[in-house]
């Protein structure tokens, strides 16, 4: 009942924000110098009246707060407005591109999550030894190197050099296997969208795989000092279980708030991974929408992402607050 | 947005060194020590140094940048060294300018195999305009240099002066300033820059750099906001405003100098951070424009000369990477310096 | 009281190898615990109080390690060391694991109450559940049995509503409330011997009354003897049977606690008992300890204790005195390290007092106090003034 008020209680503490991106996206989308207009009637040979039917039917005739309000207005109703180069409502070309990029971040997490906790542990359990070193290094390279280069060299050692892997493109696990033209049944399907998002995980997961390797690592070693440890130690709990329920339960907190923190970064790093590996995912999509000066779009993408941000945020602090019992609901920050 | 605060304390920012400032002095000798003992730190500052010395030799060395620039094949890395006697090819100043070379979409292939690399002249091979490879990437040292320094500056100057205001003054001013700071903070760093250089500067490095340093105000603001809320309830800063000291002189004079170590070694980090942005951003064609060369730009253009020349993708990434390496090797390095409780 | 004691240590010696050099934290201290006992041990922090109490169960930590000496504990070795045939120092065959020592001795033989109660339990585990799980692990008992009896015990060492507290995280206990429940946690393990180590710095002075009344009278209904480490001699003279000084790695000082009170015989402890208030003595003013403790890592030469001392002379600078029995009490031994008694017999009466050493290391530090005791004043102590020259 508790979290429950809590939840609501961090829910309204994101609307101002969620306005926040709205107003921003707003007007850099808008007070810029690149006319929608114009771009649409590239090359075409065109008089003043119909610029005027253009901006009469997109409503940029009217003053910025007044179409700010009727975008405000379509957005509480779910319409985000037309895509002047796809010709497309926002919303559902944004609908049909969200999935991948999910896709792509969500297993680059899993990845992350999967390698950098235990190698955390085992760094800090075996502080200044070989191994620790050789993670750490691993992970300061990690933290250093650029998402899409990575995504370059594992194209060019496994899918151009080895052949291994394919270099682009994504297979979507929940479409119908009839929908892609020699996959035959469920199981291959499968197959074939782990092959395809095995490079782009990895290369996506680095940055966050070092990333949290490191908080792991600090915060085992910080907890593994801790008075509750010595105790533990004093009444012959055992080392392994001391590392893996005493220390590890304390050291995981931080772990979740980077988690949720890190997600800007990983849906930025989406957008160049997407370009890197061909994906069809809202990465590519904001790219175009920003070289087609498709403003409606851009802004719906900019909302969007930020609103995921958000979201992300809110349900590590929710299970923030599960976890840690010493979380007070509502006064917490 | 309410992040929280223990972010900070679990992730980079050191223990607090709220002494006075006696105290701090010492604390900066002892902390000057220990870099010196520290491998980490030690290694994270020859490699920023020769960084840094490649940086502002490709700005002085005019032959470079003619170079870099220039387009003829015949222009070799030997041509830079003095040693090697090299009569002529090089126009005087001036006339460099005359052979800009064509830019080469990302769509367009190469038809010939590009030379590999691997001799005196180029050592690292030449792209496909002929110019020499290691020249551009030395040269691109100091877009992405400088692109870190001064976005990081602007961050650091913006989050400093927000940060201070709002954690000084409390009340509505936090409330307002916060909302806004984590409004900037909320959308998607990437996203937010090429938003801003494209709607409002068209594709443009100087347009790039400011918007990389907005983005990251709220990074900083965030950490010289809660430094500052503890320092605020200090006895000396209560003792300053009870004998009349002007609020900006309090900010001024303590409450900003005694936050300045953990920032520092923030933003000593997030000179890396904004490195690897940039080079993201150049990757997808917004950053520095050609002819001037830039890692990530270097990288876009590769891309399509992967089959001819697999080097071409992977000499910029090395150095994107040693960089930004550099700078995490010495943030990491002060940080530790800085912080007695994680002792190695 | 003759037959073999619980816990018997010998030249126990525990050292710090850093980048720096060799810190003697422990530096050859030698003592017994008996059944139903309360053993005080007492120093400045830094003496190297904790480390030796951890050496007991070999929980010293990183770059420490207990390098000569013996601990016997119910005829078991703990430590013992032995000359192998190479003259290397090495560890006895009879040496319990370190296996053995974690499931055999540790919680369940000795267990341990520590300073901070703030920190000593875990804050994202339940109290009971941490209750339950060392119960479990000591002494074998089922999930439900141990849930039982931690219950119980928590009922025993006085907290209200034991059931429900049961459920509860540690950050909604109070301090002292927390310390109730780690001293439940001992005492629920069912051990020979608590070392209790400075369990009660951390509280306020009425809390702190509360827990000592508490484990004196848990203490007489169990008959567990307690290893007390404390700074605080106020404390001792509350609790504790016997008591031993420790200076400096080294245990200057070891008698029954009223020998200690009324017939102190080393001048370290004597400036411990001036530095706090007495019921028995009325004083002007409290008097501070001269100077600070140096670094073990490169003690005095000496005497450790002559720096600072008020009766050192020259053969002090020189003599490195070991605990020696210099009086008894009811059969029991007084001991002490200083050669100003005559069973050391060097020439102390002889020596000339050490012209301002304690100013001068006073000085040093840093202190501000009275300038009228800066000056040494050997005249003063009970061996007389025939020290003059």
């Amino acid at each position: 009942m508790k979290l429950l008020k809590y939840t609501i209680h961090r829910l309204l503490q994101a609307i101002p924000v969620l306005i926040g991106i709205s107003v921003i996206t707003f007007l850099l989308a808008n007070l810029g110098p690149g006319d929608p207009v114009s771009l649409m009637l590239q090359g075409q040979e065109h008089s003043e009246e119909l610029i005027r039917t253009i901006e009469r039917r997109y409503g940029l005739d009217r003053p910025l707060h007044e179409r700010y309000v009727t975008y405000m207005a379509g957005l509480l109703r779910g319409d985000l407005g037309q895509s002047i180069h796809y010709q497309r409502p926002v919303a559902a070309l944004m609908m049909e591109r969200v999935g991948p990029t999910l896709l792509l971040v969500l297993s680059a997490y899993a990845f992350a999550l999967v390698t950098a906790i235990p190698l955390g542990i085992v760094a800090a359990n075996r502080r200044n030894e070989p191994s620790d070193h050789a993670s750490r290094i691993a992970a300061l390279v990690g933290v250093s190197t650029p998402s899409f280069w990575i995504g370059i060299v594992l194209i060019l050692v496994f899918a151009v050099q080895l052949g291994w892997l394919p270099s682009s493109g994504l297979y979507y696990p929940w479409r119908p296997p009839s929908a892609y033209p020699g996959i035959d049944g469920h199981l291959e399907l499968y197959y074939e969208s782990a092959r395809h998002l095995l490079l782009p995980m990895i290369a996506l997961g680095t940055l966050q795989m070092a990333t949290i390797m490191r908080v792991e690592r600090t915060q085992m070693i910080e907890s593994l000092q801790g008075e509750y440890v010595k105790l533990a130690r004093a009444y012959g709990v055992p080392e392994r279980k001391i590392l893996r329920k005493h220390a590890f339960q304390v050291a995981q907190l931080p772990i979740i708030t980077i988690v949720g923190l890190n997600l800007s970064t990983a849906l930025g790093g989406a957008v160049l991974v997407e370009t890197v590996f061909n994906i069809n995912g809202m990465g590519r999509l904001f790219i175009n929408a920003i070289s087609t000066n498709d403003y409606q779009l851009v802004m719906g993408i900019t909302m969007l992402l930020g609103f995921l941000f958000v979201l992300g945020v809110i349900i590590t602090d929710i299970s923030y607050a599960y976890v840690d019992p010493r979380v007070t609901y509502g006064e917490r920050e | 947005m309410a992040v929280s605060e223990s972010q900070y304390e679990s992730g980079r920012e050191p223990a607090s060194e709220d002494e006075e400032s006696v105290e701090a002095r010492v604390g900066w000798r002892y902390t000057v020590a220990r870099i010196k003992r520290d491998t980490t730190a030690r290694w994270g500052l020859y490699i920023v140094t020769v960084v840094l010395f490649v940086a502002v030799y490709a700005v002085v060395d005019s032959n470079l940048s003619r170079l870099t620039f220039g387009v003829a094949s015949d222009y070799t890395f030997a041509q830079l060294l003095p040693i090697f006697d090299h009569p002529t090819h090089i126009p005087p100043p001036g006339e460099g300018t005359q052979h800009m070379p064509p830019y080469f979409p990302l769509a367009e292939q190469s038809w010939n195999p590009l030379p590999a690399g691997g001799t005196i002249e180029h050592p690292l091979g030449t792209d496909h305009t002929g110019r020499d490879y290691f020249t551009r990437i030395v040269y691109g040292t100091q877009v992405s240099v400088f692109v870190g320094l001064v976005s990081t500056f602007i961050g650091l100057t913006g989050g400093t002066i927000i940060g201070a205001v709002a954690g000084y003054y409390g009340g509505r001013v936090d409330d307002i300033l916060m909302r806004l700071v984590e409004t900037v903070y909320a959308i998607p760093p990437l996203i937010l820059i090429i938003v801003f250089t494209v709607f409002v500067g068209g594709a443009n490095i100087w347009y790039a750099v400011l918007g990389v340093g907005i983005a990251f105000i709220p990074v900083f603001a965030r950490i010289i906001r809660s430094r500052v809320l503890s320092i605020r309830e200090m006895d000396y800063i209560e003792a300053a405003r009870a004998a009349g000291v002007k609020d900006r002189n309090i900010i001024m004079r303590h409450v900003v100098p005694n936050s300045f170590a953990p920032v520092l070694v923030y933003a000593t980090l997030q000179i890396g951070v904004t490195i690897l942005i940039v080079a993201g951003l150049s990757f997808l064609g917004y950053g520095a424009q050609p002819p001037t060369p830039d890692w990530g730009q270097m990288l876009n253009i590769s891309h399509g000369y992967m089959h001819s020349n697999v080097w071409l993708s992977i000499w910029p990434g090395i150095a994107i990477m040693i960089t930004i390496m550099g700078f995490n090797l010495f943030g990491d390095g002060l940080q530790d310096a800085l912080d007695p409780r994680i002792e190695d | 009281m003759s037959s073999e004691p619980l816990l018997r240590v010998e030249n126990l010696t525990t050292q710090f190898f850093t980048e720096t050099g060799t810190v003697r934290a422990v530096d050859g201290i030698s003592f017994e615990i008996r059944e139903g006992e309360i053993v005080g041990l007492v120093g400045e922090s830094g003496a190297g109080k904790s480390v030796a109490s951890m050496s007991l169960l070999r929980l010293v930590e990183n770059p420490g390690e207990i390098v000569g000496g013996e601990i016997t504990y119910k005829g078991e070795t703990i430590v013992g060391f032995e000359e192998g045939p190479d003259g290397e120092r090495r560890e006895r065959d009879d040496m319990l694991s370190n296996e053995e020592i974690r499931t055999r001795i540790r919680g369940n033989e000795i267990a341990v109450i520590f300073q901070d109660p703030m920190e000593s339990l875990n804050p994202v585990f339940t109290v009971g559940g941490q209750l339950r799980e060392f119960i479990e692990l000591n002494r074998g008992l089922s999930e439900g049995e141990a849930k039982t009896v931690a219950i119980d015990m928590l009922r025993e060492v006085g907290i209200p509503d034991p059931e429900q507290r049961y459920e509860e995280y540690p950050h909604q206990f109070s301090g002292g409330m927390r310390q109730r429940v780690l001293i439940a946690m001992a005492l629920a393990c069912e051990p020979s011997l608590i070392i209790a180590d400075e369990p009660t710095t951390a509280l306020d002075v009425t809390v702190e009354g509360q827990i000592i009344d508490l484990v004196d009278e848990l203490q007489a209904k169990y008959g567990t003897s307690f290893l007390w480490v404390t700074h605080d001699l106020g404390v001792v003279a509350e609790i504790c049977d016997r008591v031993n000084v420790m200076y400096l790695g080294e245990i200057v000082e070891q008698a029954p606690v009223d020998e200690l009170f009324y017939d102190t015989k080393h001048p370290y402890t004597d400036a411990l008992l001036n530095s706090i208030p007495r019921p028995d003595r009325t004083v002007d003013e409290l008097e501070a300890i001269e100077g600070v403790m140096p670094e073990a890592i490169d003690p005095p030469s000496g005497c450790r204790f002559h720096p600072r001392c008020p009766d050192a002379r020259a053969v002090c600078k020189r003599v490195h005195p070991d605990a020696k029995r210099v009086a008894d009490a009811d059969g029991e031994p007084h001991r002490a390290a200083c050669v100003k008694h005559d069973v050391f017999d060097v020439g102390y009466d002889e020596s000339p007092p050490l012209e301002g050493a304690a100013g001068t290391d006073r000085a040093a530090a840093g202190d501000v106090d009275e300038p009228e005791s800066i000056a040494p004043n050997p005249a003063s102590d009970e061996s007389g003034g025939e020290g003059h020259e």
